[in-house]
Parts: C-alpha cells; sequence; structure tokens
C-alpha cells in the first residue's frame, strides 16, 4: 500500500484505540459510567433511567462498547452536569479559543527556538553557547504553570501593565472588530509568553543537537571546500538538514504542549480545553473529563500525522507518494 | 536521530561518577541533588510542620516573613517554611517511586522487544507508540479524577505513563546489541536466553538507561506537581505542587505573597534542574560528539 | 614557477603539549598541468597534508610551521575571506566517500550549480544551472537528471557527480581524495579513466591521494610516498614504477613493499603482500627511521639516527640510509 493511505489507516486504528481505552477508562474500570457521575450528581430516578438506556447498561460489555461507538460516531459527547449543556457544545467552543493559543504560542516557538537553536549549534563550546544551554535548561525545568504565576504577579500585579485573566476584558465596548481583535491580542500576550518561555528550551536543545550532528558531516566539508561564507553553509546546508530530526522530535513535542497549554489557561483563566478540564476536575464532571481527553488525543493524533507528512515531504529520500 | 540513534558504549564503570565530577554540568547537579536530599531528610525533623497550627487571627494569615516564621505564613496562617521542607519529600519520593515504575516497565518492555524481536516485538511497539502519542497530561488528570486522590495512585498513575521513552532507547539499543558477535557465540555454547540478557545486555544497556532514569525522575517531579497544582494531589500529603495549588487558589499572587509562592517553585526548579543536569551530563559522556563547554 | 609550493610543512592535532604532529616538514610541489600522485597507507598524513593546502583542516588540526604558497601567493595564514576566494574557483576537492560529500536534500544540479553562483555574482540561476547540466554531460550523466537526488544516484555515479561538482568553477587544481576506494573495480577504471581525461581537457593539474599505488601508476606524472608524517620518496612515475633492474629505480625500502603489496597494473603482476606490523604511534618521540621497525632491511643505524631525504637522482628524492643499495 502507497504511504498516504497507509498512514490514515494507521491513525484511524490509533483513534479507534484511544476511543477504546477511553471506554475501559470511564465505562468499565468504575464500574458503569452512571456510578461515577453518582459520585457528585444528585441524579432523580428518571435521569438515572434515561441514562441507563442512553449507555445501554442493561445489555453485556459487547453491547455498552458498541452503543459507547454509536454515540460517538454521532457526535454524542454527553451531557455536562456542571454546565447543564451538552458536552460537545461546551467543547466545540473551548477548543477554538485554545486553538488560537496553540497556534500563535507554537509559531513564536519553532521560530525564535530553532533561530536561538542553530545560533548556539554552530557555536559548540563558545561562552554564548554554554549560556544559552545552561539557561535552557533552566526554563526547561520549570513548572510551566508557576512561570504563568510568576509572569503574572510581575506584568499583571507589580507593573499591572498587561491583562492577567480571561480573553477579553469584561464588559468592554468596542468601536469595531479590529478594537475587539487587538483585545484579544493583549490578552493573548501573558499566556503565549509563558507557554514560550519553557518550550522555547525545548526547540533550542533539540535544534543544537541535530545541528552539532549535522556540522560533522562530509556534505558540510564539502561546503566549506566551495569557498561559501560561514553563514551560508550552517543556513542552506545545516540547517535544512538539521530541520529533519527536530520535525520527529516535535511530533513528541505535540503532546506536551497539550500539557503545557492545559496550565497556562488554568493560570490565566483562559476559557479552552484546559480551563474546561480543571474546572471539570473541581466539578468531578466526568462526561467533560472524559471528551476532553478523547478529542485531545484525537487533536494530537492527527497533528502527529500532519508533521510526519511534512517530514515526507521535506526530506527527498522519502516521498509522499510511496 | 530520524532513527533512534544507538551508540556504541561500554558497560558502566564505578569511572562513571568521576566522569561525572569532572563534567561543571555534572557537578553542579550532583551537589544540587545531594543537598536537596539532605535537606528533605533532615529539614522536617528538625523543622516539623504542622498542618493544624493555623493562625488565631486575620493579622496571621498570608503574613510576610518575620524572625518566627522565617518564610512567612500561608493563607490558613501556617508557617511556610516548615511546609516547603516538608513538601520536598513528597516531591522526591513521588518522584522516585513514580520512576522505578516506569523504568522497570520501560527496560523490560524495550528488552523483551529488541531481544525476541519478532510478532512480541510488533505488538510491544504498537503499545509503546500508542502511549506515546497519547497526551499525557490530559491523560494523567482524567485518572487522577477517576482513581483519586492518594499519593501511591499518584505514584502509579505517572508511573504507568512515563515509560514509552525509556522502552524506545532500551529496544534500539538492545537490537544493536543483538548484532554484535557475542551473541551469536554466547548462543553457541550454550548460554540461556536469560543468561545472555543478564549478562550481556542488562550490563550493555545499563549507561543509556541511568542516564534517561535520572531525566525521567525529573519529568515524573514536573508531572506530580502539575497533577497538584490542578488539584489532584493528595490532600493529607501537602507537596510542593499542591502549596503552589493553595497559592494560587487563596489569591496568593494577587496579594503579592511572594514568600508564599516562590520557594515551593523554586525548590521545584532546582531539583528538576539537577536531575536534568545530572542526566545531560551523563548523556554527553555516552555520546562526546555533544560535548559542550566543560 | 610552480602552481603549488608547499615547504616544510607541519601540521599538528591537538595542543602543544599532548598533540600529535600528523604532517612533520614535508614538501609537494605541483606544476602547472602536473598530475601528481601522493601514496602512503592510511593514517599516513596525505589527507591531513592535502587538506591544509585550501586550509579546509578538521576543528583541533593546526598548521604549525612552514608554508603553502598558491599560483605565487603565500595562503599559509590566509583570511577566511582570502581562501573562501580560492576555494573551488582556484582548488576544488573531489573528496572521499561522495555518499556522505554530498547533500542529501539538494538536487545534483544545484549543487554543481552552487560555487558558480557563490565565485561570480554575475552569473544568473538559469545560466548556472544550464552549465550544470553541460558538466553533467561531461562526466557521461544525463542531462535530464539534474534536478535528482544523490540517493537516486549509484555510488559510481555520485562520483562523477562530484567530479562534475570540482569542474564546476574551471580550478587551476584539483585534489582527489581517495576518489575510487569505495567503488567496484569496474567503476573505479572508469571513474580513473574519466578523471585522467577530463583533468586533460580542462589543462588542471591534479593531486591524486590514494593507499593504492596502482591507481596512480598510469595516471600520474610524479608521485611522492608518505610513511607516518613524513614524505620519505619522491620521483616521476617512471622511475617510482620503473622494475629492479632498471638503472633508476624506487630505492626505498617502504615504496618497495607497497608496490608488492597490490597487483601492479603495468607489470601484470599479481603478487600481492602485506607489510606486516604497523606505522608507529605518533604520539610517542621518534627517533631514528619510523619505518625501521617494520623494514626487513634495517642496520642499526636505522634505529638512531633519522635519515635525511636526500635527492638521489634528479628530481628523485629519498629518505633512507641505505637508498642506493636498497633491492627489491
Amino acid at each position: 500500500m502507497s504511504y498516504l493511505p497507509r498512514k490514515l489507516l494507521q491513525v484511524l486504528g490509533s483513534i479507534f484505540a484511544v476511543a477504546t481505552f477511553n471506554f475501559f477508562l470511564f465505562h468499565i474500570i468504575p464500574g458503569d459510567p452512571i456510578r461515577l457521575i453518582a459520585r457528585t450528581q444528585k441524579l432523580d430516578p428518571e435521569a438515572v433511567a434515561e441514562l441507563r438506556k442512553k449507555f445501554g447498561l442493561d445489555g453485556s460489555i459487547i453491547h455498552q462498547y458498541l452503543v459507547y461507538l454509536k454515540n460517538l460516531a454521532h457526535a454524542d459527547l454527553g451531557y455536562s452536569f456542571s454546565l447543564h449543556e451538552g458536552v460537545g457544545s461546551v467543547l466545540l467552543r473551548a477548543l477554538g479559543h485554545t486553538a488560537l493559543l496553540l497556534t500563535v504560542s507554537t509559531l513564536i516557538v519553532v521560530i525564535i527556538g530553532i533561530a536561538i537553536g542553530v545560533y548556539a549549534g554552530s557555536r559548540q563550546g563558545k561562552k554564548s553557547d554554554s549560556w544559552i544551554v545552561i539557561s535552557s535548561l533552566v526554563f526547561w525545568s520549570m513548572p510551566t504553570f508557576w512561570v504563568g504565576m510568576l509572569l503574572v504577579f510581575v506584568f499583571g500585579v507589580w507593573w499591572g501593565g498587561l491583562p492577567i485573566s480571561g480573553i477579553t476584558t469584561p464588559n468592554a465596548v468596542y468601536s469595531g472588530s479590529l478594537s475587539y481583535m487587538m483585545d484579544i491580542a493583549r490578552h493573548l500576550i501573558l499566556p503565549t509568553l509563558t507557554l514560550a518561555l519553557v518550550d522555547i528550551a525545548f526547540f533550542i536543545m533539540i535544534t543544537r543537537t541535530s545541528l552539532i550532528e549535522v556540522m560533522h558531516e562530509d556534505y558540510m566539508l564539502t561546503a566549506r571546500g566551495k569557498g561559501l561564507s560561514r553563514k551560508t553553509v550552517v543556513w542552506k546546508h545545516g540547517v535544512r538538514n538539521a530541520l529533519l530530526p527536530v520535525m520527529t522530535a516535535s511530533a513528541l513535542y505535540i503532546s506536551a504542549l497539550v500539557g503545557g497549554a492545559i496550565q497556562v489557561e488554568v493560570v490565566y483563566s483562559w476559557p479552552g480545553m484546559g480551563l474546561l478540564m480543571y474546572n471539570s476536575v473541581l466539578a468531578r464532571d466526568y462526561p467533560v473529563l472524559e471528551a476532553c481527553f478523547l478529542v485531545s488525543s484525537i487533536v494530537v493524533l492527527l497533528a502527529n500525522f500532519a508533521s510526519d507528512v511534512l517530514y515526507r515531504v521535506l526530506d527527498p529520500r522519502v516521498s509522499v507518494a510511496r | 536521530m530520524s532513527s533512534p540513534q544507538v551508540l556504541h558504549i561500554p558497560p558502566v564503570k564505578r569511572s562513571m561518577l568521576a566522569q561525572l565530577w569532572n563534567d561543571r554540568m555534572g557537578r553542579v547537579g550532583l551537589l544540587l541533588t545531594t543537598f536537596t536530599l539532605i535537606a528533605a531528610v533532615i529539614g522536617p525533623i528538625i523543622f516539623v510542620f504542622d498542618s493544624g497550627a493555623v493562625g488565631a487571627d486575620a493579622t496571621t494569615l498570608l503574613m510576610p516573613p518575620t524572625r518566627t516564621h522565617i518564610l512567612g505564613t500561608d493563607e490558613l496562617g501556617r508557617d511556610v517554611f516548615s511546609q516547603f521542607l516538608s513538601g520536598s519529600r513528597v516531591s522526591l519520593l513521588v518522584g522516585l517511586m513514580a520512576t522505578v515504575i516506569s523504568t522497570i516497565i520501560g527496560a523490560g518492555v524495550g528488552i523483551a522487544a529488541g531481544f525476541f524481536t519478532g510478532k512480541l516485538d510488533t505488538v510491544l511497539m504498537a503499545v509503546t507508540d500508542f502511549f506515546l502519542v497519547v497526551p499525557a497530561m490530559p491523560l494523567m488528570i482524567a485518572m487522577g479524577a477517576i482513581f483519586g486522590q492518594n499519593l501511591t495512585i499518584i505514584i502509579v498513575i505517572i508511573g504507568l505513563l512515563s515509560w514509552p521513552r525509556t522502552a524506545r532507547i532500551v529496544r534500539s539499543q538492545t537490537l544493536s546489541l543483538r548484532e554484535r558477535k557475542f551473541v551469536p557465540r554466547a548462543r553457541s555454547l550454550g548460554s540461556t536466553n536469560w543468561r545472555i540478557i543478564k549478562v550481556h545486555m542488562i550490563p550493555h544497556v545499563l549507561p543509556l538507561l541511568i542516564a534517561n532514569t535520572i531525566l525521567v525522575v525529573a519529568g515524573a517531579i514536573l508531572s506530580e506537581a502539575t497533577l497538584a497544582f490542578i488539584g489532584l494531589g493528595d490532600p493529607n500529603r501537602i507537596s510542593w505542587g499542591s502549596m503552589l495549588h493553595f497559592a494560587f487558589a487563596s489569591g496568593a499572587v494577587g496579594r503579592g505573597a511572594w514568600w508564599y509562592f516562590m520557594p515551593p517553585g523554586l525548590g521545584i526548579l532546582l531539583i528538576v534542574l539537577a536531575f536534568t543536569l545530572v542526566g545531560h551530563a551523563f548523556d554527553k559522556i555516552n555520546n562526546p560528539h555533544l560535548g559542550g563547554s566543560s | 614557477m610552480n602552481l603549488l609550493d608547499v615547504r616544510n610543512l607541519c601540521v599538528r592535532y591537538g595542543s602543544e603539549q599532548t598533540g600529535v604532529l600528523a604532517v612533520d616538514t614535508v614538501d609537494l610541489r605541483i606544476g602547472q598541468g602536473e598530475f601528481v600522485g601522493l601514496a602512503g597507507e592510511s593514517g599516513c598524513g596525505k589527507t591531513t597534508l592535502a587538506m591544509a593546502i585550501p586550509n579546509l583542516l578538521p576543528e583541533g588540526a593546526t598548521v604549525v610551521s612552514g608554508s603553502v604558497t598558491f599560483d605565487g601567493q603565500d595562503i599559509t595564514h590566509a583570511s577566511e575571506e582570502t581562501l573562501n576566494s580560492i576555494r573551488w574557483k582556484e582548488i576544488s576537492v573531489i573528496f572521499q566517500g561522495a555518499l556522505n560529500a554530498l547533500n542529501p536534500v539538494k538536487s545534483v544540479g544545484w549543487q554543481i550549480a552552487e560555487p558558480m553562483l557563490a565565485h561570480d555574482s554575475g552569473l544568473s540561476d538559469k545560466d548556472a544551472l544550464a552549465r550544470a547540466r553541460e558538466l553533467l554531460d561531461a562526466v557521461g550523466i544525463s542531462k535530464s537528471r539534474s534536478s535528482a537526488y544523490p540517493h537516486e544516484f549509484s555510488g559510481g555515479m555520485r562520483q562523477r557527480v562530484m567530479i562534475a561538482m570540482a569542474l564546476a568553477c574551471k580550478p587551476k587544481l584539483v585534489i582527489a581524495d581517495e576518489p575510487i576506494t569505495a567503488l567496484d573495480v569496474m567503476t573505479q577504471a572508469q571513474i580513473l579513466d574519466l578523471l585522467r581525461s577530463l583533468s586533460s581537457s580542462f589543462d588542471l593539474s591534479l593531486l591524486l591521494i590514494s593507499h593504492d599505488l596502482s591507481v596512480l601508476a598510469d595516471t600520474c606524472d610524479r608521485v611522492q610516498v608518505m610513511y607516518a608524517g613524513k614524505a620519505v620518496e619522491s620521483g616521476s612515475a617512471e622511475t617510482i614504477f620503473a622494475s629492479a633492474d632498471s638503472s633508476e629505480s624506487a630505492a626505498h625500502p617502504y615504496t618497495n613493499r607497497l608496490l608488492k603489496s597490490y597487483p601492479n597494473i603495468l607489470h601484470e603482476r599479481v603478487f600481492i603482500d602485506g607489510i606486516p606490523g604497523y606505522p608507529p604511534d605518533l604520539s610517542l618521540p621518534q627517533t631514528g627511521c619510523r619505518f625501521a621497525a617494520r623494514c626487513d632491511q634495517v642496520q642499526s643505524v636505522c634505529r638512531t639516527q633519522e635519515p635525511a631525504l636526500i635527492e638521489l637522482h634528479t628530481n628523485h628524492f629519498v629518505a633512507c640510509h641505505f637508498a642506493e643499495q636498497v633491492s627489491r
């Protein structure tokens, strides 16, 4: 089978595996999903009966599993008892906010991280390189949420110039869509900075390591022999090759990024999936937690798929067609 | 690194500790680790934290440092310094115990997959890759919420979800060892699989495993802190993460109570950095190409 | 005047205290249009000597003393800028192992065109690529394959690409470092033929490095043999490859052992005889002749006194105490 259909099948298989795993985690291990929900919710007999029917609890485990898959296929993710709303619509709203935060911060992290990583890697062993490595390790060792708390303290409380909570200013009146967007942008600054400070370190380290390996390759000597400037040698021949392993490592990073986003959203009350998970943990709203895990897993699987395809586009030695 | 890099390195020698000491980063890491361990063991004995010793009136809540409370008090008027010391124990305990679980699973899966190859390898690696891509933090949060908040459960959850990288690294090293001459030779001399694994595989996998294990400790401490911050810590055992949870939830940041939210964060930073530095230095010893400044 | 004149060159790896002199007071001269062969076992310093010419030494290697004069200009301690204007434009290199010497993610046409564009700011991308295609044609690769990537070529084809690349800027000197080592015998002969014919038609000088003397036999005008960082013999190819009963022939025992190590193409001799033992450890101080430990004609003076490189006949230099008596 050629690459794309094979890979797509693999992704579908993984999504199926996640769904099955999810079923066991939330429906089988705790006994049954109603008992889980009933831990925190007072349910009247009528609601219980309705839920029993919905989950197919009168049937065998296999029957329950099929009912679960059918509900998923209809994008029916259940009902949130703490928000009194369908989980699907709650999630959809949150997903958009998280996507905005992740897109902006990932762009910044990747561009700056790679630039600094290349700078350090091409100066291996020099003073500037050592300082970059040490500060990267320091930032990488900080809990993301704590960096968020520090920035809230410094920029929100101490200096007080930047918004520290939410996605827009409460009760704000906007003169137009531009001022609305500017307001969101201002609210984005600190959450993005928090994610960036920790995650840039990751990209610096993997880019640096990868470039150092590439610098020892024979074709780098060829490039020097051609009389190219140092800058051309590093960027045109080194970075292009060094980025391939960085792409592979980024796939692992995607899953770490989700973890970081949850913490940042909690600290800054950014109304995305992370804050939703946090509130659901506090309210023990299991249907929402279940859906959050499922959706974030699928998003990560798809992002991995995308990075794999991109790798094949960038490396002529492997092809997307085959 | 597009394919996992296989390194040809000798078995662990006693000189590794000396090499670590000769590396500037490794030395700082070792010193920091030793210091934290000593502080975690002795500190809480000298400065006993009494979680019931709440403040008598409003003036003793979130109080800045004084002579009796050298790091001030928390939102309930309890001493932050002794709380900080006893929190170090929980953070370290979770980090180390979770790493033990993770390393046993990771090394077991990796060696089994790399040594026996074939169908077993395919199945084990499918499971490994599954856990490698599934986002760990949402899963930890979901499991924490389902299975409840106690230290043992938290340790098991973190341990169960941090082994895939170890398995991958151990597997590729085992695969490359298998190709070397001494395995067929040992087999032709009548060695059993178990003996080959014990005598030829484990000693050669160990250096990479140790470097990786040290980094897993760092990750596990961060995971515990994050879970506790989200509100899934053990309510009866205060860790640095749960201190930060209460600091955040009580609005200590907004009120500028730096003495409350700085120490636990710095504590996590220092101990994670210590393990990261040692792990990084180990990597450098295993793979001299990456050698940096020192 | 020689095109290249290397005098008393010393290259050290590592620090002054613990370093190793990989090239120890070696001369190398190459005339206009001359093909010079550089021979010796691996680790004898031949590649280091060659890479010191355009200063492409690896990190940690330094030219300690001596001079490199190219085309009348002393470039021993030239600035990186000056060197960059000479590299490839005047001196190009065919590197060992073409698989790794070509960038895996760039098309071969682009890689051949790149140095032309770097050294001629007036050249358009289109013209450079057109010339790259001409060069591919000249080395026997279809023009249509200029957009292909290195991994799509066989080992021999890659070496042809490498040769086309080396000729891109019409340099005065090409350094070919073991250009045929990793290839099969048939391809070796083809590549060698190609290298020879193109070097003549491009009117350039060639420094051909090989551990295999037979490779140099019918390609080079002159051959220089190195052992353990020292030049031990140099002379015209006729002299070095002359049969032992000729009036003038290879005079150093090491050269003679090397000649016996490989089937000799000229004399169709298939007598293969390795040299027992290993070259000396250069990190230890050397006394006497460095080949003494492996020489089958060793005398006591060889172990105590280092032989000087003397001119045995016109343009035939040998460093052996018994050069005149050595027999094969």
